[in-house]
């Protein structure tokens, strides 16, 4: 066990160490979201004030979503960093080392997560230098950070885990893409629940992404709307352990 | 004492491919043992199976005392590994590689440091401890693959393909510090090669494998005096056809029952024969071709070598095996060395 932490640690700083000598990498994922940030605020502003129950402006709205967004896109790819490290033979290498197994796959998506949730931080600091008041502070944050990177977790570890089973780099972006999109656009992300049609907010009660965006958002918002936040908590929490096992099955499958 | 040991050692892939085929052999410690074949004979699926990645379909195998199935966490603790990939980080320092590989063999941070300081000197690398891997030269990069497997000194290490994609000088370096290894830490090396010279310079004794089979085993002497005496070899013609197949044929049937001629191997366009005493041959083997009327464009005669072993027990050339199957990896990595 002691060597499942110790591993898994080092692999985690393996993975941080190359990801801060690229950061090229950390700051280009980080542009969609800020260009987002910046554009969408000012075309939907006017429009948005004038919406029947909204007393708040599409800034204060838009806060939560773009930084959930920050950490899917950068959590959602993070299969490639294995799908690397496979083709290059450092995995092979490893494997033919005592290294506890399931450190690696631990290892890989935790760094991945703490990247997104330093990346989620800097969205955070721009919004607030946009004007964007946090109606519960510096704890609502720290919450809002937690409740992401569960959602992070979740969608490293799922990423991880496609990676070894499909093998593909190509295979694993198309995937990919295909299902980030969609999960931004089917839920409250982008318009708040009152504005969606009736199908959407049930399809949305089945998205992980939604859950994520209405807990951030009623700490940005409103504050501490508990019945809210257990129900983002234990679905993303939920989720989380699911993905975490499904990529340690898929690697013990590939690795053995 | 043998540190490896196997017994009727089989992989067989989905497809019925049947990689390695029952292999028995033994390798000692403190002995260089190389599997010398073609791209394909089954060299990475037995090391694959002796370092732990993947399982024996049959068969067992013992590395340093334990069984590679029942055991195999006993035995990564004592073997390095190093694949034809060289499977370092470029984005950290050779210094990091290494350390990491340490906390992998559990050691602790004083003996790390302690460790890295020797090893960077065993493989010629130091000054080079704190350069990031992205800027070394494609040997260099060789050299720390294999000091990451030595940290924790290790009874056995395994090299798949050590040279292969290095030019001839850096291969020459190489040879030397893998011949170092073995004389300095007293640990067994096997190494897998489809490079003649290689396993003739390096190998105590080397396993001839191709199909999945072990040919032969031995020493390079032992191999090359099994063929005894001396290997005429003979081009008929320069094109690889139907016609020059036919002189080869003609030329086998002219020259079998002869008492001079030991043996005969036909390969693609070239008869080898063999012979006790080559010069008296030559005169004899040219009188005969000449009466009955076959045209000999070239004529040689050489010492048995390595490659002639490999064609008396396989039927085949490994000359003409070099380099025909080159994975997609190997042309990345080669393109990628020579863009620095």
């Amino acid at each position: 066990m002691m060597n499942v932490l110790t591993d898994t640690w080092h692999i985690v700083v393996r993975g941080l160490r190359s990801r801060i000598r690229m950061p090229v990498f950390i700051f280009m994922s980080l542009f969609q979201p800020v260009l987002w940030l910046l554009l969408f605020t000012q075309i939907f502003n006017k429009s948005f004030g004038s919406m029947p129950g909204v007393d708040y402006t599409f800034r204060d709205f838009f806060t939560a979503g773009v930084v959930v967004m920050t950490v899917l896109f950068g959590s959602a790819f993070a299969g490639f960093g294995l799908l690397m490290m496979m083709d290059m033979g450092i995995l092979a290498k490893m494997l033919a080392t005592p290294v506890t197994r399931v450190s690696i796959i631990l290892g890989q998506v935790i760094a991945a997560v703490a990247v997104s949730i330093v990346q989620a931080v800097i969205i955070f600091v721009i919004a607030a230098i946009m004007g964007v008041h946090v109606a519960t502070g510096v704890p609502g944050v720290l919450l809002a950070l937690f409740i992401v990177a569960l959602l992070g977790l979740a969608f490293a570890a799922f990423s991880n885990g496609l990676a070894l089973l499909v093998k593909r780099q190509e295979t694993v972006m198309a995937t990919t893409n295909l299902f980030t999109m969609p999960l931004m656009f089917l839920s409250s992300t982008m318009m708040p629940s009152q504005a969606l049609p009736a199908w959407l907010n049930t399809v949305r009660q089945f998205n992980p992404v939604d859950y994520a965006v209405v807990g951030v958002r009623g700490l940005v918002l409103e504050g501490y709307v508990w019945s809210d936040l257990w129900r983002s908590l234990v679905v993303l929490g939920a989720l989380a352990v699911v993905a975490v096992a499904f990529a340690t099955l898929m690697f013990r499958k590939q690795a053995e | 004492m043998s540190v490896i040991e196997t017994k009727s050692l089989t992989k067989v892939f989905p497809g019925d491919v049947r990689a390695v085929d029952g292999i028995d052999f033994q390798v000692n410690a403190g002995e260089i043992f190389a599997f010398l074949g073609p791209n394909g004979a089954g060299k990475t699926t037995t090391i694959k199976m002796l370092n732990t990645l993947i399982p024996p379909t049959s068969g067992s195998a013992t590395v340093a005392g334990f069984d590679v199935v029942k055991n195999p966490a006993e035995v990564r603790k004592r073997i390095g590994y190093a694949a034809q990939d060289v499977g370092v980080d470029e984005q950290a320092t050779g210094r990091e590689n290494l350390t990491l590989y340490g906390h992998f063999y559990r050691l602790d941070g004083k003996t790390i440091r302690q460790r890295v300081k020797e090893i960077f000197d065993l493989v010629g690398l130091t000054g080079y401890e704190d350069k990031m891997v992205s800027t070394y030269s494609g040997g260099m990069r060789k050299r720390l693959d294999l000091a990451m497997g030595l940290i924790h000194q290790p009874q056995v290490i395994f090299l798949d393909e050590p040279t292969t994609g290095l030019d001839p000088q850096t291969r020459a370096h190489l040879w030397d510090y893998i011949n170092n290894l073995a004389k300095t830490m007293g640990v067994a090396i096997f190494l897998t090669t489809h490079y003649m010279e290689e396993a003739d310079r390096l190998a105590d004794r080397i396993a001839i494998i191709d199909l999945g089979k072990i040919m032969t085993m031995g020493t390079s002497d032992d191999l090359k005096k099994s063929i005894g005496g001396d290997v005429v070899t003979l081009t008929p013609c320069v094109q690889k056809d139907e016609e020059c197949k036919e002189f080869v044929r003609r030329t086998e049937a002219v020259l079998s029952g002869q008492p001079f001629v030991t043996e005969m191997k036909p390969s693609d366009g070239e008869l080898a024969v063999y012979v006790n005493d080559g010069g008296s041959a030559i005169p004899s083997i040219m009188q005969i071709m000449n009466s009955q009327g076959i045209e000999v464009k070239s004529i040689s005669m050489a010492r048995p070598s390595l490659d002639d072993v490999f064609l008396k027990y396989t039927g085949r050339t490994i000359r003409a095996q070099e380099g025909e199957r080159t994975t997609f990896a190997q042309l990345r990595r080669r393109a990628s060395r020579r863009q620095k």
